[in-house]
């Protein structure tokens, strides 16, 4: 039997929100598959990583705090790769944004007042917009690849924060441990449901995902993003200058990567400190894929690998599995989404020789 | 400088160029047929991963380079599936491919985390390879010796073979090449395979010559400078060996630094650590700077081909 | 339905009446159409080269009525895109004077503003430029249309408006489509010349310039094209057409000149040209006076 693919006249629908599923289901069989071949458990490593947080109401709110930050940068990593814009260090700007509300914190650590928080989210935000403007300037002014210049800013973010922690922002009165003070009651992100560990991240983290949802459909921001990526010469025909579309995908990642620095740093974490660069920013770029570049789309995906996260603790502690497979199975996810991505242009066809070819897409 | 400390110069510093070399040739050769792999830094790892398990379990280094090379290649075709066969974007199947090998080499790697590894040395008498000055010459790793061996070899196969000049077509104009009989697919598959083997031992620099005990993500993003290298390059195998070295240099005065060499410490240790990175994006303004709207880069570079027939 | 023909006892026109199986209408020239004041002037308009392999305008200038339409022939590479970016605002002329519709510059002015002020445009590419291949054809319509057909709100899109106008562009021009959400690469090119043109007509711009308005468009709706191109002509627009097809150029215009490595000649009345003078120009001989005219500035 032999298959053919065959050019659909129109990218198909259902493809395009099947396969992301199928990606999923696939992840766990074959992932069952292979962690049991190369000598682990492998269907208890599916069930831990995938089914144990979803099943177990008490990791309900583990998968808010971790989808939160994953939700906020993926929607805005989703803008810049719709417009062709590949910033691949939302790491780095995440990092900024959290060391930008950090100092804020610290200027402020002595005084009270509602406004304490709002001017340090402001802070995180400018700091990862700021951070993403350089690679911006870069490939405006220069041509000069953002992928690489917004990889090697990340790399020089983590240094910037150990300098910070360990130098000028060490906290006092810690006996030289490398992490800065802890911060007040009101730069700290309040909880919003009581008894738990969910705090103002997740509600703000679904309304940044249902802002960017209107603006991508329905305004013309989102179409001039759109038609960029796609089509950058019939964008200048349109109107749309690339230049300006490019600072503006870049900004809109920076600044909520750094959004999503600040939230973490105000909240799960409390004070900055040399472990706060956690991968977010990198998963987050599989979470913008799994979701279609579709802010609602990415909600889901945020979930799905907040699992996979939350998961991988579990089962590191029930089955002595290594975190690091984790990543095994969110690479593998991405690989499979990859790979059906054609089925959503092409269809399957069975060739049968001499005789009438069916469908079996 | 003492002539001790230039000799200890030049040996840190062909250390540090030589893996972000081959990886870069390899890069250089699969995004000459117009594939761009952005998994350079992922297939490195695997590579280290391997060798070092390989090399640590059988005591031989040159087994644990082949498993390394087979290894990345492996993964490497991963990529090539995904990306020539199934016409997936280029740019997020080798970030998929990065995001593997990171967590590939972090897993395998657990169990030899700590363990010590005999480097790899020179395969010369030791009175040259130990000679306080001859060891300049002598005193590497084969695999230095093969990093230089390669630039060669890869400048002569694109510059002189016919094999080159159909890798080079393909990459400037698929559909011609397609048209004059030629697989544009079963080419890529090739070069991208060769750009995998390569990342593979350049991966294997790592356990071999310059962190002898396994480190998790001990590249260090070595594998994106090797990017950024290819386009330093021009995308030249003579430039991109003057490249490494430039480089190179840079790692070297940050290892320099680090040890609390002299000027070092009028500025912090985390501004050595950052400048590798710095110093690529200044010398990536540059080359735009210097190279006019005509650029060197081959013409279908990242681009799917998707052949009508 | 087959028929047979010896070729050489007949005329392209009849021709391509036995392909389409219906007769070719006849254009209905404007016949006693008004031609008003200048109306679009454009004067030493020059752009820079933007590749190597790149043909700049230099010194353009022309000058087009109301209610007239004017040929620029030419053989492809003479710098027609870059005439064509240059008029519809992809590129800024160097003075804003440069381009002069109803006595407003718009030299400086980018296509968004330009479209505004009533002058359309469109390129001789259509898939990637003149239209996006993966946007449906509502979108498409977004892309040009949205202001002077009232489709955005305060930044908000109006697919309701988008959708109605895709509609009527579809039925008007008779564009093979299965409605306003197709995708725009999946038409034939012709349909999708079809969709392009009307898309543009039906703003009634007060000028347009297009490039190869019937570019690999069957007879049957090359006709209906030329024939709203006519129509709109005679409601006093300024129309432009840029083609290296001279039929198209002689039936279709009023006035001719002719693009040669970026220059173009002086405009003359269809009726006084020959085609063998339109020939010499096309291959770049300046010998007579007319033609030195139009180098009016020297590089």
């Amino acid at each position: 039997m032999q298959f053919r693919l065959e050019k659909r006249q129109e990218p198909s629908r259902f493809m395009l929100y099947a396969t992301p599923v199928a990606a999923v289901v696939l992840t766990m069989v074959l992932g069952a598959i292979i962690f049991s071949l190369i000598g682990f458990d492998g269907l208890g490593a599916v069930r831990e990583i995938f089914l144990t947080p979803l099943i177990n109401p008490l990791k309900w709110q583990d998968l808010a705090v971790k989808a939160s930050p994953l939700i906020i940068i993926a929607v805005g990593l989703s803008i810049g790769y719709r417009a062709n814009v590949w910033n691949i260090g939302a790491e780095g700007q995440y990092i900024v944004g959290g060391l930008a509300g950090t100092g804020v914190a610290l200027a402020t650590w002595e005084m009270t007042g509602w406004w304490l928080l709002p001017l340090m989210i402001i802070a995180g935000i400018a700091g990862g917009m700021a951070y993403a403007a350089v690679p911006a300037l870069l490939r405006v002014k220069f041509k000069v690849n953002e992928i690489l210049t917004t990889l090697m800013l990340t790399y020089v973010s983590v240094q910037l924060l150990n300098y910070l922690v360990l130098g000028p922002w060490i906290n006092p009165t810690g006996y030289g441990q490398a992490q800065t003070r802890l911060f007040n009651a009101d730069q700290t992100l309040p909880y919003i449901i009581p008894g738990t560990i969910v705090q103002l991240g997740t509600p703000i983290a679904l309304l940044v995902a249902l802002v960017a949802w209107v603006l991508m459909s329905k305004s013309m921001f989102g179409f001039q993003i759109r038609v960029v990526g796609l089509a950058p010469h019939a964008a200048r025909y349109g109107g749309f200058s690339e230049g300006k579309t490019i600072w503006l995908a870049l900004l809109v990642g920076g600044g909520l990567a750094g959004l999503a620095g600040v939230l973490e740093v105000a909240g799960p974490f409390g004070r900055m400190v040399p472990s706060f660069p956690t991968n977010y920013g990198f998963t987050a770029i599989i979470v913008a894929f799994l979701g279609r570049l579709n802010p609602l789309g990415i909600v889901v995906a945020g979930i799905v690998l907040a699992i996979t996260f939350v998961g991988g603790q579990v089962a590191q502690t029930t089955i002595g599995l290594p975190f690091p497979a984790v990543g095994l199975f969110q690479a593998m996810m991405l690989f499979l989404l990859l790979a059906g991505d054609i089925l959503v242009r092409y269809r399957l066809r069975r060739v049968v020789p001499l005789a009438v070819a069916e469908d079996v897409a | 400088m003492s002539p001790d400390l230039l000799i200890g110069l030049i040996i840190t510093l062909v250390g540090a160029s030589t893996p972000i070399l081959l990886a870069a040739l390899g890069e250089l050769v699969a995004e000459k047929s117009g594939v761009l792999n952005l998994g350079v830094e992922g297939m490195m790892l695997v590579g280290a991963v391997i060798c070092f398990a390989v090399t640590y379990n059988t005591g031989n280094p040159w087994l644990g380079i082949v498993a390394a090379a087979l290894a990345s290649t492996a993964v490497a075709m991963i990529f090539a599936v995904l990306t020539l066969g199934l016409s997936a974007n280029q740019v997020a199947t080798g970030l998929a491919l990065t995001i593997f090998g990171t967590g590939f080499s972090a897993l395998f790697g657990r169990a030899y985390t700590g363990k010590p590894l005999a480097l790899f040395k020179s395969i010369f008498p030791d009175w040259l390879a130990t000679h306080p000055v001859l060891k300049v010459l002598f005193g590497y790793s084969p695999l230095v010796y093969f990093s230089f061996a390669m630039v060669a070899l890869v400048w002569w196969f694109l510059a002189k073979t016919r094999g080159g000049l159909i890798l080079r077509a393909v990459g400037e104009s698929d559909i011609s090449a397609h048209s004059m009989g030629y697989s544009v697919i079963g080419v890529r598959y090739g070069a991208v395979a060769f750009g995998g083997a390569m990342a593979g031992i350049a991966g294997s620099c790592f356990p071999l010559m310059l962190t002898p005990q396994w480190v998790e993500g001990l590249t260090a993003g070595r594998g994106w400078i090797a990017l950024a290298l290819v386009v330093f390059g021009a995308w030249r195998p003579i430039r991109l060996l003057g490249g490494a070295y430039l480089f190179g240099l840079v790692m070297t005065i940050e290892l320099y630094a680090k040890a609390g060499g002299g000027v070092a410490h009028v500025l912090p240790s985390q501004f050595w650590a950052a400048l590798p990175y710095l110093a690529t994006i200044l010398v990536l303004v540059l080359i735009s700077l210097r190279q006019s709207s005509n650029t060197s880069a081959p013409a279908c570079l990242g681009k799917p081909f998707l052949p009508t027939n | 339905m087959v028929d047979t023909c010896d070729p050489t006892a007949e005329t392209s026109r009849t021709m391509a009446e036995k392909m389409i199986g219906t007769g070719l209408k006849d254009i209905v020239r404007g016949e006693g159409r008004q031609m008003g004041n200048a109306k679009f002037v454009v004067s030493n308009l020059s752009t820079r080269k933007l590749g190597h392999f790149d043909v700049a305008v230099e010194g353009v200038s022309f000058s087009v009525r109301a209610g007239e339409i004017l040929g620029i022939a030419g053989v492809a590479g003479n710098g027609q895109n870059a005439l064509l970016d240059a008029l519809s605002g992809e590129v800024e002329a160097h003075a804003a004077t440069a381009i002069v519709l109803d006595g407003q510059p718009l030299g400086q002015l980018g296509t968004t503003a330009r479209r505004k002020h009533g002058l359309c445009a469109v390129p001789e590419e259509r898939n990637g430029h003149a239209a996006v291949g993966d946007f449906s054809l509502a979108e498409n319509t977004i892309l040009t249309a949205r202001d002077r057909m009232s489709m955005v709100v305060m930044g908000l899109i109006n697919s309701g408006a988008a959708r109605t106008y895709t509609g009527k562009v579809i039925t008007e021009f008779a564009v093979k489509a299965l409605g306003p959400a197709s995708l725009a690469g999946s038409l034939s090119g012709g349909n999708l010349q079809k969709y392009i043109m009307g898309r543009e007509i039906l703003q009634r711009p007060s000028v347009l310039v297009v490039s190869q308005p019937t570019w690999g468009v069957d007879a049957g709706a090359a006709a209906a094209i030329h024939q709203a191109l006519v129509d709109l002509a005679a409601e006093g627009s300024a129309i432009v057409v840029i083609s290296q097809d001279l039929d198209e150029l002689l039936v279709l215009c009023d006035t001719m000149a002719v693009i040669n490595s970026g220059r173009l000649s002086a405009s003359k009345p269809v009726g006084t040209v020959t085609v063998d003078e339109i020939g010499l120009l096309m291959g770049g001989v300046h010998g007579d006076k007319t033609a030195e005219g139009a180098h009016a500035v020297p590089a």
